[in-house]
C-alpha cells in the first residue's frame, strides 16, 4: 500500500505543479463563463441592428397595422410595383428586404418576403404571426360582435404549470417541486462534465502509461513495485488530479456566480426570465438536494473515470506510442459517444426503457444516469447503477492489469486482438 | 560453494526464436559475476527472467535454494540496460522517490543519496531536471538508485555502456566496493577488459546457450593449455633436443636484448611441466619462463568461434 501511495503522490505532484495544469485550471472557468455570458451579451448589444423592411401592401389594410419592433422597422411603400421595389431597394440601399402582401392574403404565395441578405427565423416568424393576428382580428370584426375587444381581453388566459413528484402521502406541501427546464440544464451540464472528465483524464492515463513505457522507467520500477501497483497508482493519482481540478473549478464557478454574475448582469435582465430564475434559485437554494446531487456526481465521476481509465491504461501498455494507441482509443470512445447520444434522448423521457437500461449498463451508465438524476430518479435505481459500475470497474481493472503486466514490457509491433487475448490468459 | 542464485535449465522462446536454450549456472555468494556474450546472445533475456519481467518457459530460478518469488525481486537491485528516468522530474527528488519505493524513509533516503551524489561528483545536479543530464550523468543517478538501499543481490545490465574510461573506472571501483561490503554482483557486458579486472566468475552465453562457466582464473588457465614463453640462450636445435617429446616449439624464435632468445613452447601433458622446466634450466641457460594465459578477449572470441 505504501508503494501505491508513493506512486500516487508522485503522479499527483508532478501533474499539479505543471504550468499547463495551473493555466488550464485558471483559464477554463473564464472560458466557461465567457461561453455562458456571450449569448446574453450578444442579445443585449445586438438589438441596435434594426432591420428595415419595405412593405408593399395590395390589401391596404395590413401595412398600417404592422408594429415595428426593435428588430424590424416596417416602411410602407404605396406607389412602386414589386419589381420596381426590388430594383430600387437592392443591396446597396441598406434595406433588409421587401415584404409583399398580395390582395388575397390567404392565397398561395401571396405573402412574400424578399430579402437582400439571408433572413432569420425570428424575423420570419414575427412577420408571419403579426399578419396572422391582423387577419384573425379582421375576421372576428366581421362577425360584428359587440365589445369584441373587451371579450378578447377577458378570455385571454395564461396558465402556469406547477409540477410536483408524487410521494404517495397526498400532502402537497411535502412533495418535491420539479422543473424540467432546470433538470434539463443540470442534466446537460453534469453529463457533459462527466464526458469531458472521462475523455480528458482518460487520455491522460493513456499518455502517461505510454510515456512510462517509452522512457523505460518501467524496467527500473520492476524491482520496486508490481505492474498492478504502478497501474493503480497512476490511475488513482490522475483521478486525484481530476478531482482537484474540478474542486478548484467548482469553487471558482460558485464564487463567480455569487459575486461576478450579479455585478455583470443588470436587474432587468434577470427580471425578464423571472419564473425560470425563481425555479433556479429554488433548486440551488435547496442545500440538501445540492449536497446529494454533488455526492452522486462525485460517485459517478469517480466510477466512470476509474472504469475507463483502466481501459486506457491497458491500451497504453499495449502500444509504443500515443499514435499507436489511437486504434484502441477509438474503440474506447464508442460507448462514451453513445452515452452522449442516449443522454439527449433522456431529456425527452427520463424514464424510457433506453434511458433506464443505458443508465444500468456500466459503460454508458455514468453519463446517462447523471443526466437522469436531476429529473428525480428512484434511489434504488441509482444504487443499483453505482454497484454495477463499481463491480465493472473491479472487473475491467483485473483484465486491464493482466494486459498491462505483459504489455508494459513488450516493445516493437502493435499487438493484435488475438495477442491481447493471449496476454489476458497468461498466468 | 555457497550459492546465492541458481539458474536451472532455463529455456525461453519467443515466436520463432529461442532466446535461452537450457541455460544453467550458479552464482557464488559474494562474487562479482560476469554474464558475457555477443549482442543478442540472450544475456538480457536471462536477466529479465531473473527479475521476473519475463517468465521462463522451462526451468527454475532459485534464490538461496528456494524458487524465486515475486517478493524476492523487490530485494534485488536491478539496473536495466535502457536508462529509464522520469525526464521532467528533478534528479534528487526522483532518486528519493525510487529509494522510498525500496522501503527507505525519506530522511534516510536523502542522507544516503546525498552521500552517494557527493562520492560520484554529481551533487551539483541534485536540483536539476533529468532531461538536462548527459547520458553518463543519468547513468550515475540510475546506478545510485539501484544500490542505495544496499540490496544483497545486484544485477547490472551493461553497466559500462555510455561511460567514458574515467567514469567506467570509478564505476568498477564502486562495484568492487559493494562486493567488499557483502553484496553479490551480477552484470552483463561485452566489454572484456572490465571482466578481467573485476569478475571472479563468468558465464559465457552464445546463441542462447551457456557455452562456458567458471571462475575467471580457472577458465584462463585451462584455455591457456600449457603454453609457455621461454627466454633462453641456445639455438632451436638444442632447445628441441632438451625438450624431447614432452614439448614442442610453437612458431619462430625471436631474438631479444643481448644474446637471449624467446621461444613459445607447448608442453603436451600437465604432469610434465615441472620436468620440462628442470630440463630447460639445466640445458638451455634458462633466463625466464612465463605461462601464456590468454586474455578474456581471446577466450571470448575463440569460444564464440568454437575454437576453444
Amino acid at each position: 500500500m505504501k508503494k501505491i501511495y508513493l506512486i500516487i503522490a508522485r503522479e499527483f505532484s508532478e501533474r499539479v505543479r505543471k504550468k499547463s495544469f495551473i493555466i488550464v485550471t485558471l483559464l477554463m472557468p473564464l472560458l466557461m463563463i465567457a461561453i455562458m455570458v456571450a449569448p446574453s451579451l450578444m442579445m443585449l448589444y445586438s438589438t441596435s441592428d434594426q432591420k428595415q423592411v419595405v412593405v408593399i401592401d395590395r390589401t391596404g389594410e395590413i401595412a398600417p397595422q404592422l408594429q415595428s419592433s426593435t428588430e424590424v422597422m416596417f416602411i410602407p411603400e404605396e406607389r412602386m410595383s414589386k419589381a420596381e421595389a426590388c430594383r430600387t431597394f437592392n443591396e446597396e440601399s441598406g434595406i433588409f428586404g421587401i415584404l409583399y402582401i398580395g390582395s388575397d392574403v390567404e392565397a398561395r404565395d401571396s405573402v412574400q418576403l424578399i430579402t437582400n441578405a439571408s433572413s432569420s427565423m425570428i424575423i420570419e416568424e414575427s412577420i408571419a404571426s403579426q399578419i396572422s393576428a391582423i387577419i384573425e382580428h379582421k375576421k372576428l370584426l366581421e362577425y360584428n360582435i359587440e365589445n369584441l375587444d373587451k371579450i378578447l381581453a377577458s378570455v385571454e388566459t395564461d396558465i402556469e404549470l406547477s409540477t410536483f413528484i408524487n410521494n404517495g402521502t397526498g400532502e402537497e406541501e411535502t412533495m418535491e417541486t420539479t422543473s424540467s427546464g432546470i433538470s434539463y440544464a443540470l442534466g446537460m451540464i453534469l453529463g457533459m462534465l462527466l464526458y469531458m472528465v472521462i475523455i480528458l483524464y482518460g487520455q491522460m492515463v493513456l499518455t502517461s502509461v505510454v510515456e512510462e513505457k517509452a522512457s523505460r522507467v518501467i524496467d527500473v520500477m520492476v524491482t520496486s513495485a508490481t505492474p498492478f501497483q504502478l497501474m493503480m497508482g497512476k490511475i488513482i493519482g490522475i483521478a486525484a488530479v481530476a478531482l482537484t481540478q474540478i474542486a478548484i473549478w467548482a469553487a471558482l464557478v460558485i464564487a463567480a456566480s455569487k459575486f461576478l454574475i450579479p455585478a455583470v448582469f443588470s436587474a432587468e435582465l434577470t427580471a425578464t426570465n423571472d419564473a425560470m430564475m425563481q425555479a433556479l434559485v429554488g433548486t440551488l437554494g435547496d442545500t440538501g438536494y445540492i449536497a446529494t446531487l454533488f455526492a452522486y456526481v462525485a460517485l459517478f465521476i469517480l466510477g466512470g473515470f476509474l472504469l475507463y481509465a483502466s481501459l486506457y491504461a491497458a491500451s497504453g501498455s499495449a502500444v509504443d506510442s500515443v499514435q499507436d494507441g489511437q486504434q484502441f482509443n477509438t474503440i474506447i470512445m464508442l460507448p462514451i459517444i453513445l452515452s452522449i447520444i442516449i443522454m439527449m434522448s433522456v431529456f425527452n423521457d427520463p424514464n424510457s426503457p433506453i434511458a433506464f437500461w443505458a443508465s444500468m449498463i456500466p459503460f454508458t451508465s455514468p453519463i446517462v444516469m447523471i443526466a437522469r438524476i436531476p429529473f428525480g430518479i428512484a434511489t434504488w435505481e441509482i444504487i443499483v447503477s453505482l454497484v454495477v459500475l463499481y463491480l465493472s470497474f473491479v472487473l475491467t481493472t483485473w483484465l486491464a492489469a493482466k494486459i498491462f503486466r505483459v504489455g508494459i514490457f513488450m516493445h516493437g509491433k502493435r499487438p493484435t486482438w488475438g495477442e491481447l487475448w493471449q496476454w489476458i490468459r497468461t498466468k | 560453494m555457497d550459492t546465492i542464485l541458481k539458474i536451472e535449465n532455463v529455456t525461453k522462446s519467443y515466436t520463432g526464436h529461442k532466446a535461452l536454450d537450457d541455460v544453467s549456472l550458479e552464482v557464488p555468494r559474494g562474487a562479482v559475476y560476469g554474464l558475457l556474450g555477443p549482442n543478442g546472445a540472450g544475456k538480457t533475456t536471462l536477466i529479465r527472467v531473473i527479475t521476473r519481467i519475463t517468465m521462463a518457459d522451462k526451468g527454475r530460478v532459485l534464490l538461496d535454494g528456494k524458487p524465486l518469488t515475486a517478493d524476492d525481486v523487490f530485494h534485488i537491485g536491478y539496473m536495466p540496460e535502457e536508462r529509464g528516468l522520469y525526464k521532467k522530474m528533478r534528479v534528487g527528488e526522483q532518486a528519493i522517490f525510487f529509494a522510498r519505493l525500496k522501503g527507505l524513509t525519506r530522511r534516510e533516503a536523502e542522507r544516503r543519496l546525498r552521500e552517494w551524489f557527493e562520492r560520484l561528483g554529481i551533487s551539483d545536479w541534485w536540483e536539476r531536471k533529468v532531461e538536462d543530464l548527459s547520458k553518463g550523468m543519468a547513468q550515475k543517478v540510475q546506478f545510485i538508485s539501484t544500490v542505495v538501499h544496499e540490496p544483497k543481490l545486484l544485477i547490472f545490465d551493461e553497466p559500462f555502456s555510455g561511460f567514458d574510461p574515467i567514469n567506467a573506472n570509478a564505476l568498477k571501483e564502486e562495484i568492487l566496493g559493494l562486493r567488499d561490503r557483502g553484496a553479490t554482483v551480477i552484470f552483463s557486458t561485452h566489454n572484456m577488459a572490465s571482466v578481467e579486472e573485476i569478475c571472479d566468475h563468468i558465464t559465457l552465453i552464445n546463441k542462447s546457450k551457456n557455452i562456458l562457466s567458471g571462475s575467471v582464473e580457472e577458465i584462463r588457465r585451462s584455455a591457456g593449455g600449457n603454453n609457455f614463453e621461454v627466454t633462453h640462450r641456445v639455438d632451436d636445435d638444442t632447445l628441441r633436443a632438451t625438450l624431447g617429446d614432452r614439448a614442442v616449439i610453437v612458431g619462430e624464435s625471436r631474438g631479444i636484448v643481448g644474446s637471449y632468445r624467446q621461444t613459445n613452447i607447448h608442453i603436451r601433458r600437465d604432469d610434465d611441466v615441472r620436468t620440462v622446466i628442470a630440463a630447460l634450466n639445466d640445458g638451455c641457460d634458462l633466463r625466464s619462463l612465463r605461462e601464456m594465459i590468454p586474455s578474456m578477449n581471446d577466450i571470448f572470441i575463440r569460444a564464440v568461434n568454437g575454437t576453444l
